[in-house]
Formats: structure tokens, sequence, C-alpha cells
């Protein structure tokens, strides 16, 4: 049982300790704080009690940013998804090359992909309407468009971003860990020499053997977009025959086997480069 | 006789000037010293830009009030409104006029002193009364009242403790007082136990935390002064703290020995240095207790109107009741 009025004398004697306490006042103009350089203030949102985001994506910290470094997606009261502003608009003005920010080693572009080229825009859409655009089916997704076009185009992720209002880093993050590529590869031109000398030597064998397996007629190129094939009466390597051009080399005299191992090891090589073996086309 | 006069009149006279100068240093002091306690018992360093340590800084304020607009409200009962400040300020300073401050340091040696220092201090409600209702405004009003009932409520328990103290010296003087109890020593030792409730009683006469519900800024805005600006404001303010420093003086000079030292020697210090001597030890021991008072302020929550009166009716003044009662019995039977 506390003696009545025994708080009073409780409080003057932290009171009077106080008084005599360390202070926590900063002299501001005097003594600043040491803050790093790179220190652009807390980055991460804080959590209520509750353990909930406090942040109720109001966007208006994204409206007021004046170099609009903000941008955000969220849940509105509906439960439905809403954000703010074009996705990565900072981003763009800051760098186009997609592996850097992809977080890869960056490496001249062989065939720099715009955001902007031009795609079957349609293809995507429809394809995201076909799964709801739902966020689940984004490695589907991706796995249609890189069978459709080869590779991943930005243009394409833009319009998965915006249609399943997954983040666009987050979209371009699954994109670059997947087994998926971001770039069209440099297709390799084969040329089947149809010259009398090569078809005698066994060119139809090598030309028969090659369009079993790429699975294209001469004149047509893989869905991937890695080989082209055609015939050509005038490689001009008789003495060779029969002879495959790869693009600028000329390979000869060839078998079956031989054939279809530098095919092979081209596609070996490409798949290494991309880390992966594309997966394929459902 | 005419030159007796004469001289009388001039020592008044010089005597009610210092003390009306005294006022000014006083109020920057203790506004200072609220400032920087109440800043340091915060863990915040306080005022410290206007001079060394800040000591500036209230003077400072000083001059801010006398450059503000001082501005009246279309519907305030002019005269009365500006009156108020003035009412208030003159009891706090008229009611100096009494207290020894060192031995022959006192501007009006009167035999009836301790009537005349409660009857003129108990001016200053009907000043801030005034000031409540010329104001033409609710928060006014409301301060206004509540200082007229808390006052009126704290004057009986505050004179009937002090009464004790009379019984027992046989004086109103308060020369006299601070005599006896050079010789009986402090009458804290003879009215220890009514002293707690003089002293609680002081600070809810000079509406002081935890008795400030005449100004209860979380209530009533400012209470009496919401209206009043520049230097009208201001003169309430400085009666506010310069009737903090007479409480403490008051409290020093009735329970405390005055201008005593706390030991007996020097038995007899004369002249010029007796009265510097005294005028230390005065000062010294109502800077004590005005710092008492501060550190009350920064520790202690308002109390609530009701609990407010209560306490006065319900416990002071049967506390206070009783001990005259007992001083009286005591003294005549042994015939102190």
């Amino acid at each position: 049982m506390p003696i009545p009025g025994s708080g009073i004398f409780k409080g003057m004697a932290t009171t009077l300790r106080n008084m005599f306490a360390p202070k926590v006042t900063r002299q501001y103009p005097e003594v600043r704080p040491e803050i790093p350089d790179r220190w652009r203030g807390r980055l991460d949102l804080i959590y209520d009690p509750f353990g909930e985001h406090k942040c109720e994506v109001c966007f208006q910290c994204a409206m007021v940013c004046p170099v609009e470094a903000i941008d955000m997606s969220g849940f509105d009261s509906q439960g439905n998804r809403i954000r703010y502003g074009m996705p990565e608009i900072y981003d763009e003005r800051k760098d186009a090359n997609a592996y850097r920010r992809a977080g890869l080693p960056a490496r001249p572009m062989r065939n720099p992909a715009r955001w902007d080229e031009e795609i079957d825009a349609q293809f995507v859409n429809d394809l995201v309407t076909g799964y709801d655009a739902r966020a689940e089916a984004l490695v589907a997704i991706f796995a249609a468009v890189q069978a459709r076009f080869g590779y991943l185009p930005e243009r394409a992720l833009r319009i998965i971003s915006d249609r399943t209002t997954i983040h666009w880093a987050q979209v371009f993050g699954a994109a670059g860990l997947g087994g998926f590529r971001l770039l069209p590869v440099q297709g390799h031109l084969v040329t089947v020499c149809t010259c009398a000398a090569c078809r005698f030597a066994g060119g139809d064998a090598i030309l028969r053997a090659l369009t079993a397996r790429l699975g294209i007629e001469p004149g047509e190129t893989t869905d991937d977009g890695v080989f082209a094939l055609e015939t050509s009466p005038d490689v001009g390597a008789g003495a060779l025959a029969p002879a495959v051009r790869i693009d600028t080399l000329v390979y000869g005299p060839l078998t079956d086997e031989h054939a279809l191992h530098l095919i092979d090891e081209r596609r070996h090589a490409l798949d290494a480069e991309m880390r992966q073996p594309a997966p394929t086309a459902s | 006789m005419d030159m007796e006069l004469l001289l009388g009149i001039g020592r008044f006279v010089l005597a009610t000037t210092l003390l009306l100068l005294l006022t000014v240093p006083t109020a920057f002091i203790i506004i200072y010293l609220e400032l920087k306690v109440i800043a340091l018992m915060q863990l915040r360093v306080g005022p410290n830009r206007v001079g060394p340590a800040g000591i500036f800084q209230s003077a400072i304020h000083g001059f801010k009030v006398l450059a503000k607009e001082d501005f009246t409200p279309d519907q305030a009962d002019r005269p009365s409104f500006t009156m108020a400040p003035w009412m208030v300020f003159m009891a706090a300073a008229m009611s100096m006029l009494v207290i020894p401050f060192a031995p022959g340091m006192v501007a009006i040696d009167s035999s009836i002193g301790v009537v005349y220092f409660f009857a003129v201090l108990g001016l200053s409600v009907v000043g801030l009364l005034i000031a409540g209702w010329a104001s033409y405004n609710k928060y006014s009003l409301l301060g206004g009242l509540r200082s007229a009932a808390q006052m009126v409520s704290y004057e009986i328990p505050l004179t009937l403790s002090v009464v004790g103290i009379v019984v027992l010296t046989g004086s109103l003087s308060f020369t006299e007082i601070v005599e006896w109890q050079r010789v009986n020593g402090w009458a804290i030792i003879w009215q220890l136990l009514i002293f707690p409730a003089f002293f609680i009683a002081a600070t809810a006469e000079i509406n002081r935390t935890p008795f400030d519900m005449v100004e209860a800024d979380s209530e009533l805005v400012a209470g009496f002064a919401t209206e009043y600006s520049g230097m009208r404001f201001g003169f309430f303010f400085f009666a506010e703290y310069v009737s903090l420093f007479i409480m403490s003086a008051i409290v020093v000079t009735l329970f405390f020995g005055g201008y005593l030292a706390p030991w007996p020697f020097p038995a007899q210090l004369d002249g010029f240095l007796g009265v510097l001597y005294g005028l230390f030890w005065f000062f010294l021991k109502t800077y004590l207790f005005v710092f008492l008072s501060i550190w009350m302020r920064a520790t202690l929550p308002r109390a609530r109107v009701d609990q407010l009166m209560g306490l006065a009716w319900k416990v002071l003044l049967p506390l206070t009741l009783v001990n005259l009662f007992v001083t009286a019995i005591i003294v005549t039977a042994f015939g102190l």
C-alpha cells in the first residue's frame, strides 16, 4: 500500500535526477550529425503494431516526389490492385541496358532491344488475357512469349507488367533469373550447298538430317530464331563437297553426323551463354 | 516635526521606487530560471542563445512584448480591460512594501504588516476577475471566475496557517516575527506540521502548478489573459512571477527566519555589512523556494477543479484550525 502523496516525491526525485542527466538536444547548426554520403533516408516501409504495412498506398509521396523516383502498387480497400504512374519511368531515363538493369554484367549489345521495338503486342495481350492476368501465371506467360519471339522483348515485359500490375522491377527480375533471354539471339544462317558436286557427294542426306534436327524446311527459321536454313547452288566450295556454310564459314567435306554436330555445337554455345537451356514452349 | 514627516515621505518614495525597480530584474531572473530549469529537467538544453547561457532570454522576451501590438477586442469593456493588468501588477508590487529584505531594509515597518500583506495580495483576484469580465471572451471569463473561486478559497487556509505564527510571536509585524526567530529559532521548528498546508495554499494563491486552473492552457487557452497582448499581457506575466517571488519571500520570512543566517554566528553584524549579509541570506532562501516552485511545475500535472476545492475546504481548513487551537493552547499553557 503506497503512502498517499508518495508519488509526488517520486516524481520530484525523477525530475531532479533528470536535471543533471545528459541532455538530448542537438545544437543543430553548430553540431551536425554524421550522415554517410550515400544516405538517402529510410527506404523500407514502417509496420504497425499488428504487423501490417503502415503505408496505405495513398500515392501522396509519389505525387510530391520532385524527381519522380517513387512509383508504387498495392491494394485498395476493395482488394483491387492499384498503381501509381507509369512503371519505372525513373529507370528509363537512367539506363536502357537490359542486362545492367537485370543485374547482369553489361556487354555490348549485338542487337539492341528497344522498349519501343515493334512486336506483336496483340499476341502478348491475348496471352495475358488467356491467363486472366493472374500474377501466378507469370512464368507460363514468359515461356509462351519466349516461344513466340525467341526471347522476352522488353516491350512484351512492359505489357505483362501493365496487365498483371506486377511491379515492373519484379517482372524484370523474374525474366532475368529464369531460363529466359532478354535479347534476341543472333541467328545462324545455315546454307546447304546444292551444287552438283555436293549433291553427288551426299548433300541431300545432310539437308534431310538438318531439316529433321531443326524441324524446319529450307527457307524457314527456327521458332527461337537461332537457325535459318536455306539452300544455295553456289556456295562455291566444290573441293569440299558436300559443303555447308554457316554464316561466313564453310565446312566440308561433311558427313551427316558432322553437320549435326556443327549445329548442336552452336546451340550449346548459345545455351551456355544464356546459362540455362531455354524452356521448351508448352 | 515637519522635517520628520518629509523624511518619512522621502523614505517611502525611495523605497517604493526601489521596489518597483526590483520587480523588473526579479521577474526576468525567475522567468529565465523557469525556462532553464524546466528545460534541464526535461533533458533539454533550454535558452542558450541570448547572452552567456542564455541569461538575457527573458529580457529579450520583455522587449518582444513591448514591440507587440497592444490589441483591444471590439466588445471589450475598455476602461476595465486597460485597468486589470495594472491592478494585478500593483497588488503584487504593493505587497512587497512590508517584506523585510534585511535588517532595516523594509519600506514600511508596519505593525499590522501581516494583515496588510494578505489583504493587498488578495486584491489581485479583483484584477483577474475584471480581466476575465472585460475581455468579452468565454475562456477569459471562465479563467477569471476560476481565479475568484480558487483564491477566495485558499485565502482562508493561507491566512489561518499564519495565525499560528502570529500567536506564537505575538506580533503582526514581519520585522518582529523575524527578530523573534533570531531568539527562538526558525518558526518552521515550531510550526512544522502546518508548513505544508501553508505552502500548498500559497502555491494555489499565486496560481502556480499544480493549481494553475486560472490559466490552464489546455482547457482555457490562457484563461483571463486570452485576449491580452503586448505590454498589458506583459504586466500579467510580470505580476505572476513577482508574486511567485513574493510568496517565496513570505515563506522564508514567516517560517525560515527571513534574512537570518541558518547559524547564529556572526551574532550581530552592524551597518552596511549586516544589510548585505541579510540580503544574501534572504535572496538565497527565497530563490531556493522559487526553485522549488519551478521544480514542482516541471513535475506535477494540473489538479482538477473539484480536487482543488475539496483540498481547500475539507483538508486544509480543518488542519489550519486545529493547528491554530493547539498553538493557542500551548502558548497559553506554557506562557510563551
